[in-house]
C-alpha cells in the first residue's frame, strides 16, 4: 500500500511539475505576443520560428562550445567534425560532459545564462530577418510570410545536421547536472523565474512612452505617422524584441527535454497556442494572458496524462480529439467573447489619471465598435439581429 | 517520347495549384481574408476520390461532381457558421483570419478521422494510397499516356473559360465584381451582399475540393495531403497579385511548373539531396515576390500601363512594321 502511495504521490508530482514547467514556458510565449498583436498590433504568426531559434542556438552553437571545453580539459571525448559524427558521437559525448558539469557547477550555470543571453540575441536578430519582407506591407501579407518561415525553419532543421541532427535530433548536454535532486524541478524554477523577470521587463515596457506609442500604432497608424513616427521601425522593433523573448522559451525547452528536434517546434504547438491563449484570455492584459495560458495548458495536460481513461469513451485516437476540442474552443470564444475573459485595462501612466482623462474629459473611444452593454441584448439576439439593431436605432 | 514525364507531372501539379490559387484569390477578393483553410479543402478531395475508387469500385472521375458539391457544401457552412457570425459580431480581418487558422485545424482532424476509420473497419490502406492503377490510359504516337494528364488541364482551361464567361458576360458576375470592389456601395445599388458571399465561397470551396481530387491519381494521398498544398497555393496567388483572377491563373501555374522543374533538374544538377528542399521553392518565391514587387503580376502589369510601357510597345511594333 505504502509503496502504490508513493508511486501515486511521485505521479502527482510529475503532473505538477510537467503543468508547471509548460505553463512557464508558454506564458513567456503568450506574453511575447500580447506584447506584439495585444499592444502593438503587430499579427506576428510566426512564433515557432523565434522558437525554433532558441533550441538551434542550444543543439548547434552552446553543445559546440561545451563540446569543445570538454575536448581541452582532456575526459575522452570522441570526435565531433564531420556531420556523421556530430550525429552519432552526440549521445557518448554529451554523457562524458554531463558528468563534466556535475563537477564544475559554476561551468553549467555560465553556460545556461550565456545560452540565454545568446538565444535571444539570436532570436532579436531572426526577428529581424522574418520582418524584411512584409513588415512595410498589409497584416495578410505579414501572416502569409511568417507562416511560411515556420514551415521553412522545420525544413531547414531536418536537412542541415549540424543544427539540430537532422531527423535524428541532438542530445543536449544537462547544465543542472550538479543538481542533486530532480533536474525538472530546477528547471521549472528556473522558467518561471524568467517567466517573472520577462513579465515585468514587458510591464515596464508598456507603461513606459514607448507602450503609449505602440498602442498609438495599433489604434492609428495614420495619425502616429502624422505627428513624425516612424511606424514600420516601431513595428519591426516590436518583432524583433518579442522575437528574442520567445527565442528564449526555444532555448529552455531545449534544457528540458535535454533534447533538440526540429518536429518539437512545429506551428501547430508554438503559434496556434499561444494565439488560443491570448484570444481565450482576450487581448491587451497580462491578466488575461494568464489565465487562458493556464487554461490551455491545463486541459491539455490533463488530457494527455489520461489518455487511457478518456480514449474508452473515444473511438479515434485521443490526438484527433484534443486539437478540435482547442480549435472549437476558439471558435466559441471568438463567436461569443471577442474581448475575451478579461478585457482590455487601461495604461498606467505615473502622475497622470489616466482613466479619468480618457473616460470623462477625452472621450476617446479605444475599442472600434463597442456597443452599449444595454444595447446588445441577449446572446442569440447578439448573433441573429447584430448589424439590424443599428439600423433600426440610426 | 514527346512529352517527358516530370513535364506531365508538373502540368498536373501545376493544375491543381491553379485551382486552389484561383480560390484562394477569389475569397480574398470577396471577403478580405486570407483563408488558411483553403488547402484542406482540398484533403477532402482526396478522400472523395479515394472513397469512389475503393468503396463503389468506379472510375475517380465519377467522383468529382460529388467533390465539387462536397467542398462547395463546406464552403458555405463554414461562411454561415464561422466567417459571417464573426463578422457579425463585429471582428476584424485579423480576427477572421485566425479563426480560418482554426477551422483548418479542426477540418483537418475529419480526415484523420475518416482514414483511422476506414483502416479499422475495412482493412484499407487510407493513410498513404496511390490511385494511378484506376485512371484510364491512351496512346498517342506511341506514348502511353494517363488520362490525368489531359484531364487536369482540360478542367483548369474550361473553369477558366467558365470564369471569365461568368464574371463578364452575366450579371451575377458583374455584381460579384462590384462587392468585391466596394462593398458598401454596391449594397447601396441594390446587390445582396450575403448571396454574393455564399456563391463564392461555394465556388471556391467546390474547386478546391476538385483540386484535391485530382491529387490522389498522380501524387500520394494522405489525410495531410491537401494542407500541405497551401503554403504553393499561397505563393500562386501572391505571385498573381492576390486581387485578380486572371494573375493567379498565371501565378499559380508559374509557381506549380517552378516547383517541379527546378526541383527534378536540380536533382540533376546538384544532386539527389536537392529534393529534400522542394518546400522552400513556393517559399523562397513568396518572399522574392513581396521583396521586388508585393503587387505581384497584377501590380507589376497595371503599374506598366500607366507608365506608357503598352504604348512605347505599340510603338516600337508599329515602327517595325513601318520599316
Amino acid at each position: 500500500m505504502i509503496e502504490i502511495a508513493a508511486s501515486t504521490a511521485v505521479v502527482y508530482q510529475r503532473i505538477i511539475i510537467d503543468i508547471a514547467m509548460y505553463f512557464g514556458l508558454f506564458v513567456i510565449v503568450a506574453m511575447a505576443l500580447n506584447f506584439q498583436y495585444g499592444n502593438a498590433g503587430v499579427p506576428n504568426m510566426g512564433c515557432a520560428v523565434s522558437a525554433s531559434i532558441g533550441g538551434y542556438t542550444v543543439s548547434a552553437i552552446i553543445t559546440r562550445i561545451i563540446y569543445y571545453v570538454g575536448t581541452n580539459a582532456n575526459i575522452g571525448m570522441k570526435p565531433y567534425a564531420t556531420d556523421f559524427d556530430w550525429n552519432y558521437n552526440n549521445q557518448f559525448n554529451t554523457y562524458l560532459m554531463n558528468d563534466y558539469i556535475a563537477e564544475h557547477a559554476l561551468f553549467g550555470m555560465s553556460m545556461f545564462l550565456f545560452s540565454i543571453a545568446l538565444g535571444f540575441l539570436m532570436g532579436w536578430l531572426m526577428g529581424y530577418v522574418i520582418s524584411l519582407p512584409a513588415i512595410r506591407l498589409r497584416a495578410t501579407y505579414l501572416i502569409i510570410t511568417l507562416i511560411t518561415m515556420a514551415d521553412a525553419a522545420q525544413i531547414l532543421g531536418r536537412n542541415v545536421v549540424w543544427i539540430s541532427g537532422g531527423t535524428l535530433g541532438m542530445w543536449v548536454p544537462n547544465v543542472f547536472k550538479w543538481y542533486p535532486g530532480d533536474r525538472t524541478i530546477i528547471m521549472a524554477v528556473a522558467t518561471m523565474l524568467i517567466g517573472i523577470i520577462c513579465y515585468f521587463i514587458l510591464r515596464t515596457m508598456l507603461n513606459s512612452p514607448y507602450g503609449r506609442l505602440m498602442r498609438g500604432v495599433r489604434e492609428n497608424d495614420l495619425t502616429v505617422q502624422s505627428v513624425g513616427k516612424d511606424v514600420t521601425a516601431i513595428r519591426r522593433n516590436v518583432l524583433m524584441f518579442a522575437s528574442g523573448i520567445t527565442a528564449v522559451v526555444g532555448v529552455l525547452i531545449g534544457y528540458y527535454y535535454s533534447y533538440v528536434i526540429q518536429s518539437n517546434f512545429i506551428r501547430a504547438t508554438w503559434t496556434y497556442w499561444p494565439w488560443l491563449m491570448l484570444m481565450i484570455g482576450g487581448a491587451g492584459n497580462n491578466a488575461g494572458t494568464f489565465i487562458g495560458c493556464a487554461l490551455i495548458i491545463a486541459m491539455r495536460r490533463i488530457i494527455i496524462v489520461y489518455k487511457w481513461s478518456l480514449e474508452q469513451y473515444i473511438w479515434y485516437p485521443i490526438v484527433i480529439f484534443e486539437s478540435q476540442l482547442l480549435a472549437t474552443l476558439l471558435l466559441v470564444v471568438m463567436i461569443f467573447r471577442p474581448d475575451g475573459l478579461i478585457p482590455e485595462k487601461l495604461l498606467r501612466i505615473p502622475g497622470i489619471d489616466y482613466k479619468r482623462l480618457v473616460h470623462e474629459e477625452a472621450e476617446v473611444d479605444w475599442r472600434i465598435e463597442r456597443t452599449d452593454p444595454s444595447e446588445r441584448g441577449g446572446l442569440l439576439s447578439r448573433i441573429k439581429g447584430g448589424g439590424k439593431k443599428k439600423e433600426e436605432a440610426e | 517520347m514527346i512529352i517527358p514525364v516530370i513535364w506531365m507531372s508538373a502540368i498536373v501539379y501545376a493544375s491543381m495549384i491553379t485551382l486552389l490559387s484561383i480560390g484562394f484569390t477569389l475569397t480574398h477578393m470577396t471577403a478580405k481574408i486570407p483563408n488558411f483553410a483553403h488547402g484542406t479543402y482540398a484533403g477532402f478531395g482526396v478522400y472523395v476520390s479515394f472513397i469512389a475508387v475503393r468503396y463503389f469500385d468506379m472510375s475517380p472521375y465519377f467522383g468529382f461532381p460529388a467533390s465539387f458539391l462536397l467542398g462547395g457544401l463546406i464552403g458555405i457552412l463554414l461562411y454561415k457558421i464561422v466567417v459571417s457570425t464573426l463578422r457579425r459580431m463585429g471582428g476584424g480581418a485579423i480576427v477572421l483570419t485566425i479563426s480560418t487558422i482554426a477551422i483548418q485545424i479542426f477540418m483537418a482532424q475529419f480526415q484523420h478521422i475518416f482514414a483511422f476509420w476506414t483502416r479499422e473497419t475495412y482493412g484499407l490502406m487510407s493513410y498513404g494510397f496511390l490511385l494511378k492503377k484506376n485512371d484510364f490510359k491512351f496512346e498517342v504516337l506511341g506514348q502511353s499516356f494517363q488520362g490525368i494528364f489531359p484531364v487536369s488541364f482540360g478542367l483548369v482551361i474550361a473553369i477558366v473559360v467558365l470564369l471569365r464567361w461568368m464574371l463578364t458576360g452575366t450579371k451575377f458576375g458583374i455584381a460579384m465584381k462590384a462587392a468585391a470592389e466596394d462593398p458598401e456601395l454596391s449594397q447601396i445599388l441594390g446587390i445582396n451582399i450575403d448571396k454574393i458571399q455564399v456563391a463564392s465561397w461555394f465556388m471556391t470551396g467546390g474547386m478546391a475540393c476538385l483540386a484535391g481530387a485530382l491529387l490522389p491519381m498522380w501524387f500520394m494521398g494522405s489525410p495531410g495531403a491537401g494542407a500541405r498544398l497551401l503554403i504553393s497555393c499561397m505563393a500562386g496567388s501572391l505571385l498573381g497579385g492576390l486581387g485578380d483572377i486572371y494573375g493567379a491563373v498565371i501565378g499559380g501555374f508559374a509557381i506549380g511548373l517552378i516547383e517541379i522543374i527546378f526541383t527534378a533538374q536540380g536533382m540533376k544538377v546538384f544532386g539527389l539531396w536537392v529534393g529534400e528542399y522542394r518546400p522552400l521553392i513556393p517559399m523562397i518565391a513568396t518572399i522574392g515576390i513581396l521583396l521586388i514587387e508585393p503587387g505581384g503580376v497584377t501590380g507589376w502589369y497595371s503599374r506598366w500601363r500607366v507608365g506608357g510601357g503598352y504604348e512605347r510597345l505599340m510603338a516600337r511594333l508599329g515602327r517595325s512594321k513601318e520599316e
